[in-house]
């Protein structure tokens, strides 16, 4: 609220007499916010759960493999979060995308489907971008939970080898409570890095949120309604009282499981 | 886990993360008709065309560019790890009021999504009259809230004899920090590396506040993206590379001390 009016009380031409929560109504009722909103929320939990998913039975795999190819496994994972989002995209757009890309090359069509167009075709933007986040962050949380499976005793390991226990329940009793608070901070570092995901989409659709919007994230959209470049509004109120609206409520979330995670007695 | 079912995850996993760089790294060195055909990955000639082209000086002054990056990373890495540790040295070793308020105020700053706080900072950075500067953007983002709570735990570790043995001799706590330093040089060097990287790949705030002709690398790099441009498409992918060796070297010099640092924090 207080940042707002600064922002409307700083930039001349811009100073509505206004009650102080205006902003946050105009927000609010800004129907392109609650679209970037959605695309956002989609975009974050896919990821979430795709990277997480991946990671922790990836690091799984590493642990088991021979102890001489760990450490280079690892090292190659990371390769991807190397790069800059900008280059992630560029290669994205020209190695994967495409009729004759990699994606469609190898996967969808010999899975028997027709090639699909994703830039241009509204309902595959936001799958893209996802994708583009799983490849990019997966390496970093593999490391994570790969040390965390290091520090788990060994012992308990040689209890279930004794007993005999199946795959399945190793991972249930043993690999997924040994890394579950690691497990957690690794959701909350994609879900505030998800929110403020930016460069990525900025590289692959030119700042614009792509056809039909459909891949409009949210920063894009504050970066749209403050500066000119997008739409040109230059409307830093709205665009700040999106941002605490957006924000706030991401950290209040974020906090929020931390808490959790201290009841649960980690 | 079933014995065939690691490796192949493994090495699938590897194969997406790894062929593509491979990939790019080899198409740096294409014409735009055969970087069109992606099944394709070997180049007909290695002729370096992309590489020539960037540090000619024809489309920006990319040699500048690298040397604008590098300064601001490592300036802002090496200034980060100054503050931030000699604020988890007061957090962890001093005694004040409203410890643990700052101890939180640091943790929500991690939680608070960067990018959205961009547009508080331009403004803090218009009134103090220092957009367009690099050395205004390498200020912005030296107080981080993860280098304070790393710092911190790291400082809690740190015998409190040292320092009751430094006040015993009346040196002030600034002595008692600087003669601490040493200590903890890995620590230093992890998140050293970390806020590196992170200030490396850092889009939103140079857009905003440095001028065009103030260029870091994601921003020369979407420029070079944008099809205005006209450059072949080798050339964007030959500053990728460029982008990526820095990294690629810091990580794989201390990839071991990282490794240990990061198990050393996973257990605490």
């Amino acid at each position: 609220m207080q940042e707002s009016q600064q922002f409307s009380g700083s930039l001349p031409g811009t100073g509505y007499t206004h009650s102080p929560f205006s902003n946050f109504e105009r927000a609010v009722k800004d129907p392109k916010f609650i679209h970037s909103l959605e695309n956002t929320s989609l975009f974050v939990g896919g990821s979430i759960l795709i990277t997480l998913g991946l990671s922790f039975f990836l690091a799984i795999s590493v642990y088991e493999l021979n102890k001489k190819f760990q450490g280079i496994c690892l090292f190659l994972l990371l390769i991807p979060s190397f790069a800059l989002p900008g280059s992630l995209a560029t290669l994205f757009y020209l190695f994967f995308h495409g009729k004759f890309g990699a994606l469609n090359q190898f996967l969808v069509i010999p899975l028997g489907f027709d090639p699909i167009n994703w830039m241009m075709d509204p309902s595959w933007i936001l799958p893209c971008l996802v994708l583009q986040a799983v490849w990019r962050w997966t390496g970093v949380i593999t490391l994570v939970l790969y040390c965390g499976i290091r520090a788990i005793p060994h012992w308990q390991f040689e209890v279930a080898r004794i007993e005999g226990a199946s795959a399945w329940t190793k991972v249930r009793t043993i690999l997924f409570p040994g890394t579950r608070h690691l497990l957690l901070f690794s959701g909350i570092f994609l879900l505030v890095d998800g929110v403020a995901a930016f460069s990525g989409a900025y590289n692959l659709l030119g700042g614009s949120g792509g056809v039909l919007d459909a891949g409009l994230l949210f920063v894009t959209y504050a970066y749209q309604v403050a500066f000119p470049g997008g739409s040109g509004r230059f409307d830093l109120p709205l665009a700040s009282a999106a941002c605490v609206l957006v924000a706030g409520t991401t950290a209040c979330f974020a906090w929020l499981l931390l808490r959790v995670r201290k009841r649960m007695g980690n | 886990m079933n014995r065939l079912f690691s490796p192949i995850l493994t090495g699938l996993v590897l194969l997406i993360t790894a062929y593509p760089f491979a990939w790019m790294f080899l198409s740096s060195f294409k014409t735009n008709r055969e970087i069109y055909q992606p099944g394709k990955m070997l180049p007909e000639s290695f002729d370096p065309f992309a590489y020539k082209l960037l540090f000619s000086g024809e489309l920006f002054d990319f040699t500048a560019v690298l040397v604008r990056s590098l300064l601001l990373a490592g300036g802002q890495a090496i200034f980060a790890c100054l503050v931030t540790a000699a604020t988890g040295f007061a957090l962890a070793k001093g005694r004040f009021r409203g410890k643990s308020l700052l101890f939180w105020a640091a943790l929500l700053i991690i939680l608070y999504p960067k990018q959205a706080m961009s547009l508080a900072l331009f403004e803090w950075m218009a009134r103090l009259e220092i957009t367009g500067n690099l050395y205004g953007l390498m200020l912005s983002g030296v107080a981080s809230g993860l280098g304070v709570i790393f710092f911190t735990q790291v400082f809690r570790k740190v015998p409190d004899e040292l320092i009751d043995l430094a006040k015993v001799e009346g040196q002030s706590p600034f002595f008692c920090f600087f003669t601490l330093l040493p200590l903890i040089f890995p620590a230093l060097c992890t998140y050293g590396i970390l806020h590196f990287f992170l200030c490396w790949q850092e889009h939103l705030l140079p857009l905003l506040t440095l001028g065009t002709d103030q260029l870091t690398l994601p921003l020369a790099l979407a420029k070079l993206g944008d099809s205005s441009y006209h450059t072949p498409e080798a050339v964007g992918l030959a500053a990728g590379v460029l982008a990526m060796i820095p990294l690629f070297l810091l990580f794989g010099y201390f990839f071991r001390r990282v490794r240990t640092a990061l198990a050393d924090w996973v257990v605490s």
